[in-house]
C-alpha cells in the first residue's frame, strides 16, 4: 500500500485521537472531528459498533466473549451465544474485565531495575537484549537446564509454546500455578476410575444435587456454565423441579441458592458421602453387578449413618432420607470441591463423592469423563513449593513468570516471597504492577486478553480463539513475540526450530492441526476465518464409560487433623471471593462496588463469626478482630453472620494487596498467612481447611461499608416464596380457567386495585421484564453489565458509606426470618439458639431480589418533578432527561423503590478509563437525578435495525445489558403487548408478582416467587 | 446575574464560532459546486451510520496526487498524507454530548442534507446557517410529524 501503511493501522490513529479527545474534555472549544489519515477497513463504520469473537482470560473457565467496539475501541464485552460453554453469558468478572484492559495502572512499557533498586522505564530492545544476554550467560555456564517459567493456566498454543521455547534452552522446568487447583479431584478421579480428570458435571440432567463444599455458583471451576445449567434443573417444569441440598460449615453464595443446607462438622463431608452411599447401595445393589455389590458392601460395612452422624454431627434420619431421595431421583448428582471441603482428607473425601455417584448410577449421565475440563495442566501445589524450596537455596537462576502472582496466592508460609528474593533474575510480563511483578529484576509487559492473539483449550473439544479486538492501548509487546525475538538473540542456531516469524503465526499452525482433526477436508483458511468469526471450534465429545476401580476401596476415610488451638479454636474457611476470586479483581473499581453477594459489603474484607461465638468473646459487628493461626495473624472487621457454624470463621479470598494499583493495594486483608505449607496427601493439594484460629478483640472499631440496611422484609413481601404444593394448586386452577375465553380477566393472582387516572396508551410497544426469583442465584454479573453499559461510574468506599452507591440494578439479599432471628435487635442474654430445623439442618431460606427501576405506569417519580424531567412515554418507559433535571430530587424521595440515584459530583475516570465509556449514553453531571433506562439505548438500536430491514421488533431482540448477562436465564425482557412475547406469558404465570402491589404503581417487572421445595 | 452574564458568554462564544477558519481552505464551492461532486462521495456513512464521516486524508489524496498539485492548499493536504497526519479539522456543527442525532434516519426519511446545513455548495469557508438548538430541532419535527418523545434525542 502507498507509503508502507496500513488499513489496519487506521485503529491505530483513531484509538490515539479518541483518547486525546476523552483527556481533553475539560478544555472545551473548539471541538475537534476525528479524523483519520486512512479509511477504516472494510466492514468498519465510525458511529456503528463492531463485534468481535474472543475469550475470556479472567479464570480458568475459558467462556467465550463478544466485544462490543466503537471507533477501534473496546466498549463492552459480553457472552458469545454460539459458545458452548457460557452460551452467551457471563459473569461479573468478565463483564469488568474492560477495566483490565483500560487500568489505568496497566504496566506502559518495560521496566527494568536499576542499581539503586527501583524500577525504571526501557525501550524494549534494549530489555530484549538484558534478559537474551542473561539467558546466554547462563548457557555458557551451563545452568540453562535451571532456568525456570511459571505461568497461570492458559492451555493451548501459548503453552505449548513456551515448553519449545524452554526445550530450546534445554530445561523443562515449567510450572502452571493457579490459586483454585483440583490436585485432589483428579487423583480422586484417578483413584476412584482410572481417569485423572475433572469430569464433567451435567447440572441440566440433574433431578436431585448433592453438593458437599463446591462454590459452583460462584468461583469452582466453570461458574457461568454451570449457572446456565443450575438455572435450568431449577426451571419450574412439568415433571418437577430439580432439588438441591448443599452440604457445608458455611453457607457460601452456592449454598444461600439450596433448598436445603446442612452444616456439617469441617472435614468429615467424605464420611457423610459414605454413609450415603451405604444407604444408596441397598436401594440399588440390583443395578450393580454382584461381585461389586459384596465387596462395596463390605467396604462400606463400617459407615451406618449413626456412627456416620456421631462424626459428622448430621442426624441420621437425614441421612436416611437425603440418600432415599438420592437413589430414587435418576440421575442425581453429587459433587464436590472448593476451599471449604480440602481438607487434609481431601483426596478420600473425593473418592467418596466419585463412590456415591457411582453406586447411584450417575456416571456416564450427570457426570461425565470425556469431555474433561481441562485442568490436568496445572502444577500440584507440592511442586509449587518445592520450587519456593529450590529458589531459597539458589538453585534457580533466571525465574520466568507469566499471568501468575505467586507472591500474593501462595500461602506465605511457603516461604516463596523470601524464595523469590534469593533468584538473582526475575522475569514478569505482567500487565499490572502486583506483587510479583514489583519484586521482578525486568518487566516485560505482555498485552492483555483484547490486544493479543491466543487460544484457549478449556474442556476438552472446545478451543476458543482469541483475536485482538483493538490495537495495543500502551508500548507493550506479546510475549511469545519477545520469546521468538529473545531466541534469536540468544544464538541464531537455537532458533531454528522456530521456523515462525511471529507468535500468530505459530498460532494459525496450531490451529492447522485442529481443523486436520476436526474437519480434514476443509480449506485451512475458510476453517481458520470461520473459528475468527465464531470464536473458535468445538465438538461434542461423547461420555465415556468407566469401571469402578478396585483401588478406590482400599482408601478409607479418616478425620483430617487441623494444625493450631483445639478445642476453642475455631475452624478457618478461606474462600474464592465471588468478585475479586483470587485477588485478581481488586484492581477494577466496578467488582469493589458491586457489593459482595452474600454480604453486601463494599471495597473491604471480613471475617463471618457466628453470632453466638461473637457473643462469647465480646465482639460486635465492625470490631477489628485478630485473627492467629501458628502460621500468622492477620486483623478484619468482624461480620455477625448465622451462615456459618458457631465453631466456624470465615474469610474471603482477594483483598489484602500490598500493591497491585490504586483500587486494590491497602484494602482488608488477606486469609492466606493463617494457612500451613505442608500439601495433602497424597494429592499435593493444598489444604485449605486445615488450620484452627483464635480470635480476639483489638479494641479498634472498624466498620464496614454494607449497602443493605436489613435483611429483614418487615412482612412488605418485597421477595415472595410460594410452596411447591401451593403452586401447583394454583397451575390446576389456571388450566382449568383457560378453557373459558376472558380476554379481561384480571392477572392471576393479582386483584387490580381501583385507579384514579386514565391508563397509559402505549401504541406500539409497551416494554416490560419478568425476573424469576427461583433462577436468580445474586451472582452480581447484572449489575456490573448496567455498570459497564451506562457509564455508571465507582464512588469509592467513602461515598457508599454515605449511600451514594450509583448502581441502576441493585440485588437486594433477604433473610427468612430464621436467619434473622440471632443476628438483629437482641441483646446477648437474649437471644436465642441458632434457629434450626429438626435436626440441625437448616433452610437457608435466603432470596435475592434483582430491583431497578419498575417503570411504572402511575409511576410516583412522575408527578412530583417541577421540571418535567420524567415522565412516562408511549412505549411504556420511565423516562429521565439529564439536561432537563435540576436536581430537586423530589422523585428520589417519592420513590418507593429506592432506584434512583443523585449525581453529588461529576463523575471522574481515571485516564485510560474514559476510553470505555459507551458512546450511546450521556455521561451524567453533577446535580442531576438518573436511574435505570431498561438500556434505551439498546431499545432504539433495535427499533433502528428494524426499522431499516423494514419489520417489527422480534421478541428477545432487545436485551438490557442486565438480561443480556444474566448467567441462568433469570430475567426476562421483552415488549407487553405482544401477548405471544417471552415476557408476557411470563407475566401471567402464577408465580407472579409485582413489589408493593398495594401501591398500584403498574408495575412493568413482574416478578415469579420463589419456589420453596 | 452573574450566572446570566457566563450564559451569554458562552453562547456568544459558539456564535463566533459558527465558520471556524479551518487548518486547510478547503473550499465546500469548489468541490460540491463547481465540480458537483455528490456529499455522499466524500461523506460516506451519512446513509449508514449516525455520523456522516469525515473523509480521510487518503481520500484527498487519491485525487489530490494528479489535481491541484500548484496550489498551496493542496499542498498542505499532501504534506498530511507524507507525514502520515490526520488532518484536525474544527468541528462546525457540533451538539451538545447529551444530543443523539442519526445522519442515517434523516436522510434515509428523505431530509437533504442542505435543510441543516444550509447551501454548502455555495459556501467557500463553510459556516452554521442554523441554530441547531432544541426548538429548531423541534419545529421540524413537528412539521414533519416526526416522533417528539425525549429519548429519541436523549439517551
Amino acid at each position: 500500500m502507498d507509503g508502507g501503511i496500513h488499513r489496519r493501522d487506521f485503529l491505530k490513529f483513531v484509538a490515539a485521537s479518541g483518547m486525546a479527545a476523552a483527556c481533553d474534555m475539560a478544555s472545551q472549544p473548539p471541538e475537534r472531528l476525528i479524523s483519520s489519515v486512512l479509511p477504516p477497513p472494510e466492514g468498519i463504520i465510525p458511529g456503528v459498533a463492531t463485534w468481535y469473537a474472543t475469550a475470556c482470560r479472567e479464570c480458568p473457565a475459558g467462556c467465550g466473549m463478544l466485544v462490543r467496539t466503537r471507533e477501534g475501541r473496546a466498549v463492552k464485552a459480553e457472552g458469545n451465544p454460539q459458545h458452548p460453554i457460557n452460551q452467551g453469558r457471563l459473569c461479573a468478572m468478565g463483564q469488568a474485565s474492560l477495566q483490565g484492559l483500560y487500568n489505568p495502572d496497566r504496566i506502559r512499557q518495560p521496566w527494568m531495575r536499576d542499581r539503586s533498586g527501583r524500577l525504571q522505564p526501557i525501550s524494549w530492545e534494549r530489555a530484549e537484549q538484558i534478559l537474551a544476554r542473561r539467558i546466554a550467560a547462563l548457557r555458557k555456564e551451563g545452568k540453562a537446564a535451571g532456568i525456570t517459567f511459571l505461568t497461570g493456566h492458559l492451555p493451548g498454543s501459548f503453552d505449548r509454546f513456551i515448553d519449545l521455547w524452554l526445550g530450546a534452552l534445554g530445561s523443562t522446568r515449567r510450572f502452571v500455578q493457579e490459586a483454585f487447583s483440583h490436585e485432589a479431584l483428579l487423583e480422586a478421579s484417578r483413584l476412584a476410575f482410572g481417569r485423572p480428570e475433572v469430569p464433567h458435571y451435567v447440572f441440566e440432567e440433574a433431578r436431585y444435587l448433592v453438593n458437599f463444599g463446591a462454590d459452583f455458583l460462584g468461583s469452582w471451576l466453570s461458574p457461568v456454565g454451570h449457572a446456565r445449567a443450575f438455572g435450568e434443573m431449577r426451571r419450574c417444569r412439568e415433571g418437577g423441579v430439580g432439588r438441591f441440598v448443599h452440604i457445608e460449615p458455611r453457607l457460601s453464595l452456592t449454598g444461600a441458592n439450596a433448598d436445603q443446607w446442612i452444616p456439617i462438622r469441617p472435614g468429615t463431608e467424605g464420611m457423610m458421602a459414605l454413609g450415603m452411599a451405604r444407604e444408596v447401595l441397598a436401594l440399588r445393589a440390583a443395578a450393580l453387578p454382584a461381585d461389586e455389590v459384596a465387596t462395596l458392601q463390605a467396604f462400606l460395612a463400617a459407615y451406618d449413618p449413626e456412627s456416620v452422624s456421631r462424626r459428622t454431627e448430621v442426624p441420621a434420619d437425614t441421612i436416611r432420607q437425603l440418600a432415599r431421595e438420592f437413589a430414587q431421583a435418576a440421575p442425581s448428582l453429587a459433587l464436590g470441591g472448593g476451599t471449604a471441603l480440602l481438607s487434609r482428607s481431601s483426596t478420600a473425601t473425593l473418592v467418596a463423592i466419585h463412590l456415591l455417584n457411582y453406586v447411584a448410577g450417575n456416571l456416564g449421565k450427570t457426570v461425565r469423563f470425556g469431555p474433561a475440563e481441562n485442568v490436568g495442566r496445572i502444577s500440584p501445589y507440592r511442586a509449587l513449593r518445592s520450587l519456593a524450596a529450590e529458589m531459597a537455596r539458589g538453585e534457580v537462576p533466571l525465574l520466568l513468570v507469566h499471568g501468575a502472582n505467586p507472591v500474593f496466592t501462595l500461602p506465605p508460609s511457603t516461604g516463596f516471597p523470601a524464595a523469590l528474593a534469593r533468584v538473582p533474575f526475575v522475569v514478569s510480563f505482567s500487565s499490572f504492577p502486583d506483587e510479583t511483578a514489583l519484586r521482578a529484576h525486568l518487566v516485560l509487559p505482555d498485552h492483555t486478553g483484547f490486544e493479543g492473539w491466543g487460544d484457549l483449550e478449556s474442556r476438552t473439544g472446545v478451543y476458543s480463539l482469541m483475536q485482538p479486538v483493538m490495537q495495543p492501548l500502551f508500548d507493550t509487546k506479546a510475549t511469545g513475540d519477545v520469546l521468538l525475538s529473545v531466541a534469536r538473540q540468544v544464538d541464531p542456531n537455537l532458533a531454528s526450530p522456530f521456523r515462525w516469524a511471529s507468535f500468530p503465526e505459530y498460532l494459525q499452525e496450531s490451529w492447522r492441526e485442529i481443523q486436520q482433526r476436526m474437519a480434514p477436508g476443509e480449506d485451512v483458511e475458510t476453517f481458520w476465518e470461520e473459528a475468527l468469526r465464531r470464536g473458535g471450534a468445538w465438538y461434542e465429545v461423547a461420555a465415556e464409560e468407566v469401571r469402578l476401580s478396585p483401588e478406590a476401596l482400599r482408601i478409607p476415610f479418616e478425620e483430617p487433623t487441623f494444625s493450631g488451638a483445639a478445642p476453642e479454636g475455631f475452624y478457618l474457611i478461606a474462600y474464592p471471593s465471588t468478585l475479586l476470586f483470587d485477588g485478581r479483581g481488586t484492581n477494577k473499581p466496578w467488582l469493589q462496588e458491586v457489593s459482595d453477594p452474600m454480604t453486601k459489603v463494599v471495597w473491604n474484607a471480613w471475617v463471618e463469626i457466628h453470632p453466638q461465638a461473637a457473643d462469647r468473646l465480646g465482639i460486635a459487628q465492625g470490631d477489628l478482630v485478630a485473627v492467629t493461626s501458628p502460621y500468622g495473624r492477620i486483623e478484619l472487621p468482624a461480620y455477625l453472620s448465622t451462615g456459618v457454624r458457631p465453631d466456624v470463621v470465615a474469610i474471603p479470598i482477594g483483598q489484602g494487596h500490598e500493591a497491585y494499583g490504586r483500587y486494590a493495594a491497602g484494602r482488608g486483608a488477606s486469609p492466606l498467612p493463617l494457612l500451613p505449607p505442608e500439601p495433602e496427601e497424597p494429592s499435593g493439594g493444598f489444604p485449605w481447611l486445615s488450620v484452627r484460629v483464635t480470635l480476639a478483640r483489638t479494641g479498634r472499631r472498624a466498620p464496614l461499608v454494607i449497602l443493605q440496611g436489613s435483611s429483614r422484609q418487615f412482612d412488605r413481601g418485597f421477595a415472595q416464596a410460594i410452596p411447591l404444593a401451593e403452586l401447583r394448586a394454583l397451575q390446576g386452577t389456571r388450566r382449568r380457567a383457560e378453557g373459558v375465553p376472558s380476554g379481561a380477566a384480571p392477572r392471576p393472582g393479582l386483584p387490580s386495585l381501583p385507579d384514579i387516572y386514565e391508563p397509559h396508551p402505549h401504541p406500539e410497544h409497551r416494554w416490560g421484564m419478568a425476573i424469576d426469583l427461583q433462577r436468580c442465584t445474586g451472582c452480581a454479573a447484572c449489575m456490573v453489565a448496567c455498570y459497564a453499559e451506562n457509564n455508571l461510574p465507582a464512588v469509592g468506599e467513602e461515598e457508599c458509606a454515605r449511600g451514594r452507591e450509583m448502581s441502576w440494578i441493585f440485588i437486594e439479599r433477604y433473610h427468612g426470618e430464621t436467619m434473622i432471628a440471632s443476628r438483629e435487635g437482641m441483646s446477648a442474654g437474649q437471644r436465642p439458639d441458632p434457629p434450626t430445623l429438626p435436626g440441625g439442618v437448616q433452610h437457608p431460606d435466603v432470596r435475592f431480589l434483582p430491583m431497578l427501576c419498575q417503570h411504572c405506569d402511575n409511576a410516583p417519580c412522575e408527578p412530583v418533578c417541577p421540571v418535567y424531567a420524567t415522565y412516562h412515554n408511549d412505549e411504556g418507559l420511565n423516562i429521565q432527561i439529564y439536561n432537563r433535571c435540576v436536581g430537586t430530587r423530589y422523585c428520589s424521595n417519592n420513590c418507593p423503590y429506592k432506584v434512583r440515584r443523585f449525581n453529588w459530583f461529576d463523575s471522574t475516570w481515571a485516564d485510560p478509563l474514559p476510553l470505555q465509556l459507551n458512546p450511546d449514553v450521556s455521561v451524567r453531571s453533577a446535580g442531576v437525578m438518573e436511574k435505570c433506562t431498561f438500556c434505551i439505548q439498546r431499545i432504539r438500536d433495535a427499533k433502528d435495525r428494524a426499522k431499516d430491514e423494514e419489520r417489527w421488533v422480534r421478541d428477545g431482540e432487545v436485551a438490557p445489558a442486565c438480561v443480556q448477562t444474566c448467567p441462568t436465564g433469570a430475567l426476562v425482557f421483552g415488549d407487553l403487548k405482544d401477548p405471544q412475547s417471552q415476557v408476557s406469558q411470563l407475566r401471567r404465570d402464577p408465580r407472579g408478582y409485582h413489589v408493593l402491589f398495594g401501591l398500584n404503581t403498574h408495575s412493568a417487572i413482574t416478578y415469579l416467587k420463589k419456589i420453596q421445595l | 446575574m452573574a450566572l446570566g452574564m457566563i450564559l451569554l458568554a458562552t453562547c456568544t462564544l459558539r456564535r463566533q464560532a459558527a465558520a471556524p477558519i479551518q487548518p486547510i481552505a478547503f473550499s465546500h464551492k469548489t468541490h460540491a459546486g463547481t465540480y458537483g461532486i455528490p456529499c455522499l462521495y466524500c461523506h460516506v456513512y451519512a446513509r449508514r451510520s449516525t455520523v456522516a464521516g469525515v473523509p480521510s486524508v487518503q481520500a484527498c489524496f487519491n485525487c489530490h496526487k494528479v489535481i491541484g498539485l500548484d496550489q498551496p492548499e493542496v499542498l498542505k493536504v499532501l504534506n498530511h498524507w507524507n507525514k502520515k497526519e490526520p488532518i484536525p479539522w474544527i468541528k462546525v456543527h457540533d451538539l451538545p454530548d447529551f444530543v443523539y442525532f442519526s445522519h442515517k434516519r434523516h436522510v434515509l426519511k428523505g431530509v437533504v442534507c442542505q435543510t441543516c446545513h444550509g447551501t454548502v455548495q455555495r459556501m467557500e469557508r463553510v459556516r452554521r446557517v442554523s441554530s441547531l438548538e432544541m426548538g429548531w430541532c423541534v419545529d421540524c419535527h413537528i412539521e414533519r410529524g416526526a416522533s417528539r418523545d425525549c429519548p429519541v434525542c436523549h439517551k
